[in-house]
Parts: structure tokens; C-alpha cells; sequence
């Protein structure tokens, strides 16, 4: 079998917000500096730039700005501007709304967006400085040359689901690259690899993850008023979960609906999928969607930690960037422009390293300085103990939230002690004492109507989501002895719950018992099984190039 | 004048043909149907029953095979000579490959997949669905002419074509074709090593979904389908758990059909099934749960195990 083999000088992988951000930063030192043009690659497994971005999502353009001071003139596909902030605590039956906005909800300035719209747009800015970005081509493992990162290989294409090869096989392809820039995004297959590899994220706390449940609703003209933000805590998570619900009102009866669950729930029976369902049903949301029409649906992992969990984000031949670093503001809820922020900031670095011909840790560690001296650790350092404190429950969380205002972040003992979520979840017998549930039935049920509440087989749907059938499972579970035998005793097979996308479920397997059957084709690539499964037996890789979800105007 | 677009293989008519005369025909105005091969008469014969101007025939040595760039000539110098208003095409595999080329070519639209075709005024309106189906967008097209566009299989009835009471004059058309100019070099079609069926074209459908709970079971479903002259098909767990081969399957990642009849059996109809079937004439659901969404858009349904439907069905129809 023959491989083919393409040289450049930086190698960005992943084209979303980051990535983006990264070439676009790259054409214009290039063009600022001269000299011998860098060759510059972008890979992306999704068939079109934007298509796997799901986001709320409220841009700080603080690092747009930055990037495209002309953006307005240039089109970007900025929504609405933000005019209004509301934020309320639900009860079952009620709200209670914030008598002022807290200070890191407040979004005057900031712009409700489309990230799939937005990312298309970054996408044709970059294509038309000459850079490729090369879509449908997943990046699946990393090459080395010892410890030292010298490019990554693409997936082939043209298997078939026994691992046999079809009559339309063509190998991956080789990309070596003097730097590598990692912007694969949340749990990002790569980057899990090289820490792994590497021991990154050594002496660093662990990430704390969330998953984010959304829809795009049209709805009546003027039910929520472009421009309106709205933030919920409370019903229907408990005191001991994390999470909430978001509402973005955009021009022309658009709304953004979704639902973010903290991944670190003790309940092994929580679905977010039917937490959302419940947060549909409180009257403050039915009210402003009944009669409107579901069109889209999509689910993303978000990275919460904050600063004490981002890995090293150098080594030989390699950065690391966006939400596969961790990038992430929790306590405003936003990451774009971290992600693009840090994205220029690998840029910069790699072209200097580039220039100079000094592609060691050592070299590119000057990436570190860069974002110590930047916004980035301004924005992050401060709030760093904040999502680790809602480990304590919600009233501690928002105790310590406050706090953090006036304490810059300081905390007794800091960084705040944390657990991986998937360490939180409690064992059945050890959750429910008075009786086992059924592992098969939710535990608090949802009415779905396929009107305001959907199943998620349906949901799916929405997500535009498709996979040629014919390939190998991109979801290696390594262990599905454990599935029918102890994860279901002791957790009830909790990824039938967690993954929002009808990717496992749980069939009779003949003989009275039930087996794992993996729907590798439903995968909306969120990454939460990867993240969350309490064996960590789950491996999230790569599906053939241009599988995966639709989001369209998400 | 509309143009409608024929498709052929190996002088066998693609049924889909029919389809979009019949949609060209209900958009009103005259309609000229366009065949494109070698030696072809045959067919120009069958398609000269249409009710139609004319039955233009691209008939050279070049287009006995289908190529992209001999269609894109041919149909570009048949349009320039007939400067047709409108220019459809059945959404095939083939017409996916050369109409986007043929619409570049002549810097026109192309509109595809389109399902229905409304007139406002003078203005023709077409169809088309948009976020999987679940919206309609109607578009007009401005600009001059020809506007192109391709028809869903299953949008129009290929029986509601109008027949002439005359056959149509059939007209050749003037060519200049190089075979020097045509870059691709077809090959022997490329066979499946199994038979791969085209369920598209199957005038019934019985189909299995997870209520046949064995593979075992799979036996009554292809004898029901041997007495009513049908293919079977399945839904997606059906073909997952390898008891049909994929092609079978009907749905989102599968096939779309839109055939006479379609009998569902044990399918609780989940969107993604729906999606490749909702086109269909007739539809027959047998499943013992009564919420199941498939009773939705059943013609006929049957509440009831289809281990006992299925056997009686048998037995009237073997009588």
C-alpha cells in the first residue's frame, strides 16, 4: 500500500473557531513579515467548515476584533447584538428572577452568533488567503519521530465494518508538519493521546467537563426579542447537580434552547436528554416555544475546569489550543474567544519558531508566555477555583462564586481539591438504598409529545447527523463484558443516559439478558461517553471523513 | 417550453423518466421531452407517446455510454437550439453527476430535489424540502433562461403522465460532438459482488422493523412479499443486526422509495424511517403498539400482532 505524504510547514488540526483563527493569524504575519511563504494545512473531519460547531452561543469579539478589525464590513455573520440580560432561578413551578445581572452574565457589547455560520465565514476569510483547509479528512493518530510531533496521519477511507477493505479504499495520508498545532476541540482524540503520551497534564487538576443539549426554534416574531439572553439555574437539577438552561433570542423568530448538565453528577439514573426535556416543559420556556417548530438539534461536551486544569500546551514539534486545551471561561459561559484567542497565539508562536528553525518544547514554550501575558490567564486566572466549587453543591458554588469577585480567586487551598466527574457517579446501591430502579426505565420521566419534547432517536434526526453505515464503530468500547455483566449492576449502563444521540442502547441479547448495541451511525460527536462511562472504557475516535452531524445554522 | 430530460441505460428507460414528464407536464405550457444515447429509436418510439411537442433525440456514437462531459454537450447545444424556459431532470445518481456542470456551464440555476411545482401568475414556483424534510422552501428563479431543476423519485406519479393522441414528431438533434473532448473514460458499470437491488424502482414494498424480533422470522416476511410480487426491505436495526444485507434498508441511511405499496411490519416508525418512505402511494402498518408513530401517516393500519396478521394476509392471498 502506497501513502501519500504531504510536507508543510505548520499543520493546524481542527478548523473550528481556534483553528481558524490560527491560519487566518498565520496569513497575515506571513504577509506582514515576507520572506519564503510558510505552506500552512488545516484538516477537518466535518464535510464543510462549520459543520460539527455547536455552540449557544453568546461572542465576546474581543479576540475577533483583534483578528478582523473590519469584520462588520467584512460580513461577519454576527446574529444580533446582545440587548438585554435575564437571569432566573426555577423552581418546579415558578421563577424567581435575579434582581440584578451578575457581573460575568452580563453581555453588553457581546453578539448572539450562529458558530456554524461564523466558523463558515472565518473558513472563507482563510481560503481566500491562499491556506487549504482540507475538509471530510479526521486526523486519527499523531507521527512521531521519538517524543517529538512531526505531523499526524488522516483516516483512511473505504473500510467496511468488519475492518475489511472495500473496493473504494484509499489510505490516509500523511501530514508532516514542522508544527503541529492541536485545536481538535473539547476532549479532541489527539491531544487525549499526546497528554497521555506525554504526561501533560501531570500535577494539574482534572478537566471538569459538562455536556450542552441544544435546539434551534423558530418561533412567532416577537415571542423572545432578538437580542434577549436569558440563564437558568435551578429545576431541573437538584442541589447536588451542576448545570442550567439558556435561551438566545435572534432575528426573524430564531431561538436557541439548550440545556448544560455538569458532568460529574452523582445520580448514575440522570439523563440530560430528559433534563432538557423538563426544562422545555417550566412554563417560562413552553410559554416562549409552544407553537413554534423544533429545526435543529445537537449536543457538545464543554471543557469547565478553568485554568488549573489546562495541560502543558507545548512540546517538541507541537501546541496546543482552544477547547482542546481547556480554553474556557465556565463562569461566563463562554469559550469562542479564548479559542480564537489562543489559536492566534499558537500562531504567532509556530511562526516564529518556524522562521527561526527551533521547533523544540523549549522554543515553543514562548506560546506559554504569550498567553500568560495575555487576556487568556487575565480573563481565567481569576475564576480558576470557581467550577470546582460547585463540586460542593449549588450553594457553595454560587457562595463561592461571589466570593471569587472580591478574592480574585483565592482560595485556602488552591487549586480547590476536584474529582474527575466520572469518579462522582455513586453506584446504584449506594444512590438508591430504598430500591434498585429499573436500568431500562427513567427514573423521573418526561412526557414527549414530538411537539415541545422529543425522544432522542428523533432528536438525532434534527442533527442532520449521517455516517455511511459501512465502516467500523468509531466508538471502541474495550470491554462490553462489563457492559451486560458489571455496569450493569452497579450503574445501570448510565451511557444509555448520557449520550444524548441513541448511540447505545441495551437489547435483549436472546437468552434473557441484554447486550451493548452500539449505533455508531446516530454520533453527534460530542465526546460525553468518552468523558463520562465510569469504567473508561470508551474510546471516541474518528469516524471516515465527512460522518458526523449537520448543524446547519447552529 | 419545457424541457424534460430522459434517462436511459443501456436503451432501458429509467422509470424516474415519467415522473418528471408528468411533473413538466402539470407545470402547464408545452412540454418537449430530450433523449440522449446511441441508437436509441426504440426508445424514442416508447417516449413519443408522451403528450408532447417533440421528442428531441441526441443520438451519437459518443453518448453510447454515459459520460458527464458528452451529456453536459450534448443537452448544452439541444438547450441553445430549443431555448427551452425550463429544463428538468429525475434527481438521479446521473443527474447529480452532469447537471451541476451542464447549470455552470450555461451560468443558470439549477434547483434539485425539488417536489412539487406551484404556478403564481405567470411565475413558476418550485418546491423543495429543506432541514431534512421538515420545511418546504418555495423558490422562484429570476434571471433568464433555461432554469434547471431536478425532480425527487417519487414527487410525481409516472402513470400520471399524459399520454398524446398522436405520437409526438420526434426531431434529431444537430450535434457536434468530438469524442476527443470528452475527458472520462467509462468503464464496465461497477457490480456489487451480491446483487445489489434498487429498491427505488420496486413497485411494492413489504419492509420489517424490530417487532419481527428474529432472523428467524424473517421467512413469513419474504414469503408475504413473494405473493404480493413485492421486495422486501427493513428498517435500520433490521440491517444493523446483519439479518438483511444493507441495501435493504429503507430510511435516512438508507434507500428512499416512494413505491404502490408499502406494507410495514413491526416498524414503529422513527423519523429517520419515515424520511424513506413517506412518499409512498399506499401505506399499510401492522404493530401491536397503537401510539406508534407509524400509524401517523398509514393509509391503513392494523393494530394487531403481526404474527397473527401476517399468516392470515398469507392465506387470503395464496387462495
Amino acid at each position: 500500500m502506497t501513502r501519500d505524504t504531504l510536507d508543510v510547514d505548520v499543520l493546524i488540526v481542527g478548523g473550528g473557531p481556534c483553528g481558524m483563527s490560527a491560519a487566518l493569524r498565520l496569513a497575515q504575519l506571513q504577509k506582514a513579515g515576507g520572506g519564503e511563504p510558510l505552506s500552512i494545512a488545516v484538516l477537518e473531519k466535518a464535510p464543510d467548515a462549520g459543520a460539527h460547531m455547536l455552540s449557544g452561543a453568546v461572542l465576546d469579539p474581543s479576540a475577533l476584533r483583534d483578528l478582523v478589525p473590519d469584520f462588520q464590513q467584512r460580513g461577519a455573520p454576527l446574529a444580533t447584538e446582545v440587548h438585554q440580560d435575564r437571569v432566573y432561578f426555577l423552581t418546579r413551578g415558578a421563577k424567581l428572577a435575579f434582581p440584578l445581572t451578575p457581573p460575568p452574565l452580563r453581555n453588553h457589547g457581546n453578539y448572539i452568533i450562529s458558530l456554524n455560520r461564523f466558523v463558515k465565514w472565518l473558513g472563507s476569510l482563510v481560503e481566500a488567503e491562499g491556506i487549504d483547509v482540507f475538509t471530510g479528512f479526521p486526523a486519527v493518530e499523531l507521527l512521531f519521530e521519538g517524543d517529538r510531533v512531526v505531523g499526524v496521519r488522516t483516516g483512511d477511507r473505504g473500510i467496511g465494518r468488519h475492518g475489511e477493505v472495500k473496493s473504494n479504499f484509499e489510505p490516509g495520508v500523511d501530514v508532516r508538519a514542522k508544527v503541529t498545532i492541536l485545536a481538535d476541540g473539547v476532549r479532541g482524540n489527539l491531544t487525549k493521546a499526546l497528554v497521555r503520551r506525554l504526561g501533560l497534564a501531570e500535577g494539574r487538576a482534572p478537566q471538569q467537563y459538562a455536556i450542552g443539549i441544544k435546539e434551534l426554534w423558530e418561533v412567532p416574531n416577537d415571542r423572545v426579542p432578538a437580542g434577549t439572553v436569558i440563564h437558568t439555574m435551578g429545576y431541573p437539577m437538584r442541589m447536588e447537580e451542576f448545570g442550567g438552561g439558556f435561551l438566545y433570542g435572534m432575528p426573524g423568530g430564531l431561538v436557541s434552547v439548550g440545556f448544560v448538565s455538569g458532568l460529574d453528577y452523582p445520580d448514575p439514573m440522570f439523563d440530560p436528554h430528559v433534563a432538557f426535556q423538563h426544562f422545555k416543559r417550566h412554563t417560562l420556556v413552553s410559554s416562549l416555544l409552544t407553537g413554534g417548530q423544533m429545526v435543529r438539534y445537537g449536543a457538545k461536551a464543554i471543557p469547565e475546569g478553568g485554568w488549573h486544569t489546562i495541560p502543558r500546551v507545548h512540546a517538541d514539534g507541537v501546541l496546543i489550543a482552544g477547547d482542546a486545551g481547556g480554553f474556557l471561561n465556565s463562569l461566563r459561559f463562554k469559550g469562542i474567544h479564548l479559542a480564537m484567542r489562543t489559536g492566534m497565539l499558537a500562531a504567532e508562536t509556530a511562526f516564529e519558531a518556524v522562521r527561526k528553525a527551533d521547533l523544540s518544547s523549549a522554543a515553543l514554550s514562548a506560546y506559554q508566555a504569550r498567553i500568560d501575558a495575555s487576556d487568556v490567564r487575565r480573563e481565567l486566572y481569576p475564576v480558576r477555583n470557581v467550577h470546582q466549587s460547585f463540586g460542593y453543591g449549588l450553594l457553595a458554588g454560587v457562595a463561592y462564586s461571589g466570593f471569587s469577585l472580591v478574592s480574585r480567586g483565592w482560595w485556602v487551598r488552591d487549586p480547590m481539591p476536584s474529582h474527575a466527574g466520572f469518579e462522582r457517579m455513586k453506584k446504584i446501591a449506594d444512590y438508591y438504598r430504598d430500591g434498585r430502579p429499573d436500568p431500562d426505565a427513567t427514573v423521573n420521566p418526561v412526557k414527549i409529545d414530538r411537539q415541545l419534547t422529543f425522544d432522542r432517536l428523533t432528536n438525532v434526526h434534527y442533527s442532520g447527523t449521517r455516517h455511511p453505515e459501512d465502516q467500523p464503530s468509531h466508538l471502541i468500547v474495550h470491554d462490553t463484558d462489563i457492559c451486560r455483566t458489571r455496569c450493569r449492576e452497579e450503574y445501570g449502563n448510565p451511557c444509555t443516559r448520557f449520550c444524548p444521540a441513541n448511540v447505545y442502547e441495551m437489547v435483549d441479547a436472546g437468552d434473557g439478558t441484554k447486550r451493548l448495541q452500539i449505533n455508531a451511525s446516530n454520533c453527534v460527536h460530542c465526546k460525553t461517553c468518552d468523558i463520562m462511562d465510569p469504567y473508561q472504557i470508551i474510546d471516541w475516535v474518528p469516524p471516515e471523513g465527512g460522518g458526523g452531524p449537520r448543524y446547519e445554522g447552529m | 417550453m419545457i424541457l424534460a430530460v430522459a434517462e436511459q441505460r443501456d436503451g432501458k428507460l429509467n422509470r424516474a423518466t415519467w415522473e418528471t414528464i408528468a411533473g413538466a407536464q402539470q407545470a402547464g405550457g408545452e412540454v418537449a421531452v430530450a433523449v440522449i444515447g446511441s441508437g436509441v429509436d426504440a426508445l424514442t418510439a416508447e417516449l413519443a407517446a408522451a403528450e408532447a411537442t417533440a421528442v428531441v433525440v441526441a443520438d451519437h456514437a459518443v453518448l453510447a455510454q454515459y459520460t458527464a462531459d458528452g451529456y453536459v454537450q450534448a443537452l448544452q447545444q439541444i438547450i441553445a437550439a430549443e431555448a427551452p424556459s425550463h429544463v428538468f431532470f429525475p434527481h438521479t445518481y446521473q443527474t447529480r453527476d452532469f447537471a451541476p456542470a451542464l447549470a455552470a456551464r450555461l451560468n443558470r440555476p439549477l434547483i434539485t430535489d425539488v417536489i412539487a411545482i406551484k404556478k403564481q401568475g405567470d411565475a413558476v414556483v418550485l418546491v423543495r424540502p429543506v432541514f431534512q424534510g421538515k420545511l418546504n422552501a418555495d423558490v422562484t428563479i429570476g434571471g433568464p433562461a433555461p432554469h434547471l431543476a431536478t425532480f425527487q423519485i417519487g414527487a410525481y406519479r409516472a402513470d400520471a403522465a399524459r399520454k398524446g393522441s398522436a405520437a409526438a414528431p420526434v426531431k434529431a438533434a444537430a450535434l457536434t460532438l468530438d469524442a476527443g473532448s470528452i475527458r472520462q473514460k467509462p468503464e464496465a458499470p461497477f457490480k456489487e459482488a451480491r446483487q445489489a437491488v434498487d429498491l427505488s424502482q420496486a413497485e411494492r414494498i413489504v419492509a420489517a422493523g424490530r417487532g419481527i424480533k428474529g432472523q428467524e422470522h424473517l421467512k413469513i416476511v419474504e414469503q408475504l412479499a413473494q405473493a404480493l410480487g413485492a421486495e422486501v426491505a427493513a428498517s435500520r436495526p433490521i440491517c444493523d443486526a446483519g439479518w438483511l444485507p444493507m441495501d435493504r434498508q429503507i430510511g435516512s441511511s438508507g434507500q428512499t422509495v416512494a413505491p404502490k405499496l408499502y406494507l410495514a411490519l413491526g416498524i414503529s416508525g422513527a423519523i429517520q424511517h419515515l424520511v424513506g418512505m413517506k412518499g409512498s402511494r399506499t401505506i399499510v402498518a401492522i404493530n401491536k403498539d397503537p401510539d406508534a408513530p407509524i400509524f401517523e401517516i398509514a393509509d391503513y393500519g392494523i393494530v394487531a400482532d403481526l404474527f397473527e396478521v401476517v399468516p392470515a394476509l398469507l392465506a387470503e392471498l395464496n387462495k
